[in-house]
């Protein structure tokens, strides 16, 4: 008798740990390329590629930053911008393993204008400038989406990042970054991501990337509003009306 | 061996039911490692001293694995915190600070169940009734009849099985149909009894005219100095650890990083008057044995 129902009980906990892990708890993709079927791309070189393309070109511009938040775009290696020796590598990375080059950036500007409404624990966060990760250029693999390419450079700039998998949406959705969470500023708070300056209406895991795609995580604390984007049911809008 | 197994259940029954509600509201709200601590201890300490090896058995087999799952557990699901010490295989990561978070809630957790089974040995049902008999009638009894709810259905529930395990419908019999039969024939038993045995309660206490204006009741608690003393005391050890919390000298926090009072005088001085707050009961027990046994030896 007590055999059974300790069987019993092992059988219903499989079930449900299957079903857990079967619930889509975990990625399909991890920090791995998707492109796993170049033969080429071995798992040492993603990780030698992966650490010494990580190159901050922000350091080229400095004193720039602070009044040029939308040349961003600017640092992007164009495809005919061969002057610069360090792109012009990336550039030529490219034909190899399928891998090219985007930028990253992720800013927190609209926290400073709402400091009230954050708790006092979490101040200490908030960059004074808002800027949590300058324009990056990093390595990204043919098939990679949005969600691939933050979750790596985050885990190697080691900044803190926490995601949930929405299997309804098919998409990571980001809960926090920099310890900086959803809702932590207002129930209207939470990360947008855009790619040249447009917001897709799609989970980030779902965004695939061109070559020189530049991709921007911004933290709104008024539903996208005050960065500047309208939603009405679910469609873009210029404005209310 | 000491007559009077525990000497602080034969304080007033004000003064029980005023440490039990301080000890477990402040453990229940203070985060500070160093009162979960004190709290965990003394209340360890106490339902040991109460139940003796039943305590220790429940501590070690049930207590401590919850303790370690809970602490285990909470970095799964909560990943806040600054100190990243590696990845999850789902890759969000594992922070230092969500797993001391684990901890410091599998410690409030564990220490609140420790606090109650004190209760339960300490607050008998005569004293709900004297306490809550005058103020809330209805409450009270209710009360003290949900409190010896399970207990007593335990008890039932070994009479019925062992009056059917002798007609040999005992739940272990026969194939997996009889089995279900024979239990769904006991809980149906179980249930009859039950109902007929709350009416019964409820007639019997109106009977006696419970709960009608001028009705007495006989107590056997007096408030005396003794009395007075514990109880002067316990609140002021209360509103000293309250007004400390107040004005922010138990100050911790776990996220995004650990940080909080540790080494102040007068932070040092609450968690000093929190712990002899929650040692109360077992200082008394202490003391009362020694004096038994002094006076033992005398004899």
């Amino acid at each position: 008798m007590k055999k059974h129902k300790i069987l019993m009980a092992a059988i219903a906990f499989a079930v449900l740990a299957g079903a857990w892990i079967y619930g889509g708890n975990y990625p399909e993709q991890g920090d791995q390329p998707q492109a796993a079927d170049t033969a080429a791309q071995t798992a040492e070189q993603k990780e030698v590629q992966g650490n010494a393309e990580f190159i901050r070109v922000a350091a080229m511009q400095e004193g720039a930053e602070q009044e040029a938040p939308e040349q961003e775009g600017a640092v992007l290696p164009a495809p005919d911008e061969t002057a610069e020796p360090p792109l012009a590598e990336l550039q030529s990375a490219d034909v190899d393993d399928g891998s090219f080059t985007v930028s990253l950036t992720v800013r927190c500007d609209t926290i400073l204008g709402n400091m009230n409404m954050l708790n006092k624990e979490k101040h200490e966060l908030v960059p004074s400038d808002g800027v949590i990760l300058e324009a990056t250029t990093v390595t990204a693999y043919e098939g990679e989406s949005v969600f691939n390419v933050l979750q790596r450079t985050m885990k190697q700039a080691k900044i803190h990042m926490a995601f949930r998998n929405t299997p309804v949406y098919n998409s990571a959705y980001i809960e926090a970054i920099n310890n900086l969470y959803e809702f932590d500023v207002g129930e209207l708070s939470g990360w947008l991501y855009c790619v040249n300056e447009w917001y897709p209406s799609y989970g980030c895991s779902n965004c695939q990337l061109k070559p020189g795609d530049a991709i921007e995580w911004n933290y709104t604390c008024d539903l996208g509003r005050d960065l500047g984007q309208f939603w009405v049911n679910g469609w873009q809008v210029d404005e209310y009306e | 061996m000491n007559m009077n197994k525990d000497a602080f259940a034969g304080f007033h029954p004000v003064v029980n039911m005023m440490y039990f509600t301080v000890v477990v509201v402040f453990s229940m709200f203070f985060t500070h490692p160093a009162c979960l601590g004190a709290s965990l201890v003394c209340a360890v300490a106490y339902s040991v001293y109460l139940n003796g090896r039943k305590a220790v058995r429940f501590t070690l087999v049930f207590m401590l694995p919850m303790l370690m799952a809970t602490a285990m557990l909470n970095p799964l699901f909560n990943h806040e915190g600054s100190t990243i010490l590696a990845y999850l295989p789902d890759g969000n990561p594992l922070t230092l600070e969500s797993m001391l978070y684990g901890v410091a809630a599998a410690t409030m957790l564990v220490t609140v169940i420790s606090w109650f089974s004190c209760l339960n040995a300490v607050m008998t049902t005569d004293k709900f009734v004297y306490l809550f008999g005058r103020i809330a009638p209805a409450l009270s009894l209710m009360l003290a009849m949900a409190l010896r709810f399970v207990p007593r259905f335990k008890v039932q529930l070994k009479v019925i099985a062992d009056a059917q395990k002798c007609v040999g419908r005992n739940a272990s019999d026969g194939n997996l149909l009889q089995k279900a039969r024979h239990g769904i024939r006991m809980l149906s038993i179980m249930v009859t009894w039950a109902l007929e045995n709350a009416i019964e309660t409820a007639d019997s206490m109106k009977s006696r005219g419970y709960g009608l204006p001028g009705r007495t009741a006989f107590s056997i608690y007096r408030f005396d100095k003794r009395d007075r003393t514990a109880l002067a005391f316990i609140l002021a050890c209360a509103t000293y650890v309250a007004a400390g919390a107040v004005t922010g000298g138990l100050y911790f926090r776990y996220f995004p990083t650990i940080n909080g009072v540790w080494g102040t005088p007068y932070a040092i001085s609450i968690f000093i008057s929190h712990l002899a707050l929650g040692a109360v009961p077992v200082i008394l027990n202490f003391r009362e044995d020694l004096v038994w046994k002094s006076i033992a030896l005398k004899a």
